[in-house]
């Protein structure tokens, strides 16, 4: 009895737990849960007619679960994992049971972050019932194997660790199982927490997590060997270890003709190449080495800077800048004024900055080329290293030409070649039961 | 692991940096006529030397040199090691002077030498403190890289040869080998010698299949013989002995329509710097192996102290002349490196081959 005055005075601050007093075959009973959390009128219903069954027979059983010593901590517990509880005044006897939950996910649909031009479109939910069952889907294999982890002080963070077992690396599994178990007790609400959870360093220029909405990259990268990782309420799958290869390569592309596929990618390397090496190149060529061009080049290049009233590498800092702006506001912006801002960089940075004289009209071109090819990686967690190391190019440029261009080059290869998730490689090509080499 | 495109691109790319700066200029200087008789000889010597310490090294069931010696006694391993760290050190040295000043006198005549030297110290040593795997793997990250434009520029240098300077092709100087013992060919050695060591240092992180290694070495002889020869064809024997970096000039003549830029030798050069860059890195990396085996020192600060201390030495230098005299001393350091370390450590590696026969026997029994 002190239990369900202590549950019903915490209804005075939840507002939407629910007390119905209602009789069960008879018995007068209270029906306690979520409102919120579940279909009430449904779950009544249900609960009549099994009670009206069990009322029949008592052979058959009780209604629910029966709990044997409530404690408010276990009960509250219960009821936010969308359980209901059921009162019985005879006996004071608390038992629990399944109510018919409420839909608070969104159905299935396209991604919005990756498209897909040929292959299946489907993208995982915030709901990591719905995303497992879509990987099981994909991938219908009774040696894909799920472990479900609580994580975070309540423990009620759910995480799943998916992979095919005898394709997986050993070590990788147990390092992933080890660190889940022991660091059970922390938050992993972001992924910068799982990061650390996982025991990855903090100040990393590349992302340990490659990330993807789509079932079928899960399945490839199981069937690669990779652990795909499920949070609840990410609708997106995250993918270990995340490898330089995965900036170039989806698993859609191989719905294309192989010669399509390799060109593709080929493609998408020259991308990174350009967006890292030209705008340094530009401040390399104009600034200290404009007697390696050709002396038309070198002297157009000139004319077009004639009235530009600063040195190239401000010039370059100053429209680069606007540019991440133009980036960053227009993932912000509600899409209903997205185009007022690509109108008005548009202008901005296409011609009233070059009629003022501000900056060349090449570095428009530069510029141009450089956000566009920064956005050709596959997985936009990519794009962001790609679009800092150019940085590095650019001031390494102003000070030493395209010595320095080059030097910058060899700085960011080694930095990548140093990066190691659990023991593998960033630069690794991971393939199946196949000793890697490069 | 087993990392045989690592290992090879590895030491492709370091000879490569090496031989198309001085190496021509030392080798045409050698002889007069026959140039190919030196470059075959010196390659052979490279060969023989290479196949006794891998085997040497294969003896010693892959553990690095500095294991294998010490296992003859920590005095013996000081003292074999002694001289090859003196010769790393002043290779580190000569390199980052004598590049530094090629990059200063074509790209950047307005940079002081020192920033440039500490660009590339500061770069290298950045990349040898991050350990061997890692230098490894942005080895062949940059041999990927840069192949294309070194390929490139090797193809196109040949625009201008006359293949009639090929005759005459032997002579009695060279066919006697008269050059053997001269200067000049000695001091080509520096393009075959030391390059190598780093294969005995970087087991046991690293495997690799010896017999591919040195079938590898083969692709080596066409660019020796481009790197001197192309200078050759272009200019004939008496002109291209008056270049400092004759293949560097041959380049410069070539002209592409279809490039933006001047010359191809920009891109040659960047190549080579690239190259030039990850060999002083594994280079840096080797000296302080060696220092931190004797010294306990932790390894990235060594590295930081080792570079200061080389970027010392290099202010220090004043002129050209003084990195030539600094080359030819290094001439009798190169020498053992060459012949004693590897000779050394095939007799050891027997030594350890037998007694570790010996125990497996005492075991058996």
């Amino acid at each position: 009895m002190r239990m369900i005055k202590e549950l019903e005075a915490r209804s005075e601050t939840d507002s939407d737990l629910l007390f119905q007093h209602i009789r069960l075959a008879g018995q007068p009973t209270i029906f306690i849960a979520f409102r919120s959390l579940i279909d009430l009128p449904a779950t009544l219903n249900d609960l009549y007619q099994r009670a009206a069954w069990v009322a029949d027979q008592p052979e058959r059983g009780s209604l629910g679960e029966e709990i044997t010593e409530p404690e408010e901590e276990a009960l509250l517990a219960l009821l936010l994992g969308g359980q209901a509880l059921l009162w019985h005044e005879n006996g004071n006897r608390f038992a629990s049971l399944t109510p018919i939950a409420k839909s608070l996910s969104r159905s299935i649909e396209s991604p919005t972050t990756e498209n897909v031009l040929r292959g299946s479109i489907s993208a995982f939910v915030e709901d990591i019932d719905t995303n497992i069952g879509l990987i099981r889907k994909h991938e219908p294999s009774g040696s894909l194997h799920t472990r479900d982890f609580r994580l975070g002080s309540s423990g009620q963070k759910r995480v799943s660790f998916l992979y095919k077992e005898g394709v997986i690396d050993a070590k990788l599994k147990e390092s992933i199982t080890q660190r889940l178990v022991q660091n059970a007790e922390r938050d992993a609400g972001d992924l910068q927490q799982l990061a650390s959870l996982l025991g990855f360093p903090r100040w990393t220029l590349v992302t340990k997590f490659n990330t993807s909405e789509l079932p079928q990259e899960a399945e490839t990268a199981l069937n690669e060997g990779k652990a795909v990782l499920l949070l609840e309420r990410m609708p997106f799958a995250i993918i270990l270890p995340s490898l330089m290869w995965d900036m170039f390569a989806v698993q859609n592309d191989r719905n294309f003709p192989a010669i399509f596929m390799m060109l593709i990618r080929f493609l998408r390397m020259l991308a990174v190449l350009t967006n890292i090496i030209i705008p340094g190149l530009y401040v390399a060529l104009v600034s200290v080495n404009p007697d390696v061009l050709r002396i038309e080049m070198a002297l157009t290049i000139a004319k077009s800077r004639v009235d530009v009233p600063y040195p190239s590498l401000v010039e370059t800092l100053l429209l680069l800048f606007i540019l991440e702006l133009t980036l960053e506001a227009s993932i912000r912006l509600p899409k209903s004024i997205g185009p007022t801002v690509t109108m008005v960089g548009g202008i901005i940075l296409g011609q009233a900055v070059v009629s003022a004289k501000l900056v060349s009209n090449l570095l428009i071109i530069i510029l141009a080329a450089t956000s566009i090819s920064s956005s050709v990686v596959v997985g936009f967690q990519n794009s962001f290293s790609i679009r800092l190391f150019k940085y590095l190019l650019l001031v390494l440029s102003a000070m030493y030409g395209v010595i320095g261009l080059v030097a910058g080059l060899v700085v960011i290869c080694a930095y990548l070649a140093s990066v190691t998730s659990f023991g593998i490689p960033y630069l690794e090509l991971y393939k199946p039961g196949r000793k890697s080499n490069g | 692991m087993v990392k045989n495109a690592q290992v090879i691109s590895m030491y492709l790319l370091i000879h490569s940096g090496l031989i198309f700066f001085l190496y021509p200029a030392d080798i045409i200087e050698s002889t007069e006529v026959g140039h190919w008789i030196p470059i075959l000889t010196g390659f052979a010597i490279h060969a023989a030397v290479m196949f006794v310490y891998l085997k040497g090294l294969r003896l010693a069931d892959g553990q690095s040199v500095l294991d294998l010696f010490s296992s003859a006694g920590r005095t013996w391993s000081a003292l074999l090691l002694a001289p090859v760290f003196v010769y790393l050190t002043m290779v580190l040295v000569i390199t980052a002077r004598a590049y530094s000043e090629i990059v200063n006198l074509l790209f950047l005549e307005n940079t002081p030498l020192w920033a440039t030297m500490a660009l590339l110290l500061g770069v290298s040593a950045y990349v040898a403190s991050l350990g061997i795997e890692s230098i490894m793997r942005s080895g062949l990250l940059l041999f990927g890289l840069s192949l294309p434009f070194a390929v490139f520029v090797l193809a196109t240098s040949f625009q201008n040869v006359d293949w009639h300077y090929l005759l005459p092709s032997i002579d009695r100087a060279s066919a006697s080998f008269s050059f053997l013992f001269g200067v000049p060919f000695l001091r080509s050695l520096f393009a075959f010698g030391g390059g190598f060591l780093f294969l005995g240092f970087i087991q046991p992180s690293l495997d690799y299949s010896h017999r591919r290694l040195l079938m590898s070495s083969l692709i080596l002889l066409p660019l020796f013989l481009i790197s001197v020869y192309v200078p050759l064809l272009t200019f004939g024997q008496n002109t291209s002995a008056t270049f400092l970096f004759p293949f560097l000039m041959a380049t410069d003549t070539v002209d592409v329509d279809y490039l933006i830029f001047e010359r191809t030798t920009l891109f040659f050069m960047l190549s080579m710097f690239v190259f030039v860059l990850v060999f002083m890195a594994i280079v840096t990396w080797q000296t302080v192996r060696i220092a931190t085996h004797f010294v306990n020192l932790p390894f990235k600060p060594a590295v930081m102290i080792w570079t200061c201390a080389t970027f010392i030495a290099c202010t220090k230098i004043e002129d050209w002349q003084q990195v030539e005299r600094l080359l030819g001393w290094n001439t009798y350091f190169r020498l053992y490196a060459m012949f004693v370390i590897p000779a050394a450590t095939l007799a050891i590696g027997i030594r350890y081959a037998r007694k570790g026969d010996n125990t497996n026997e005492a075991r058996a029994q």
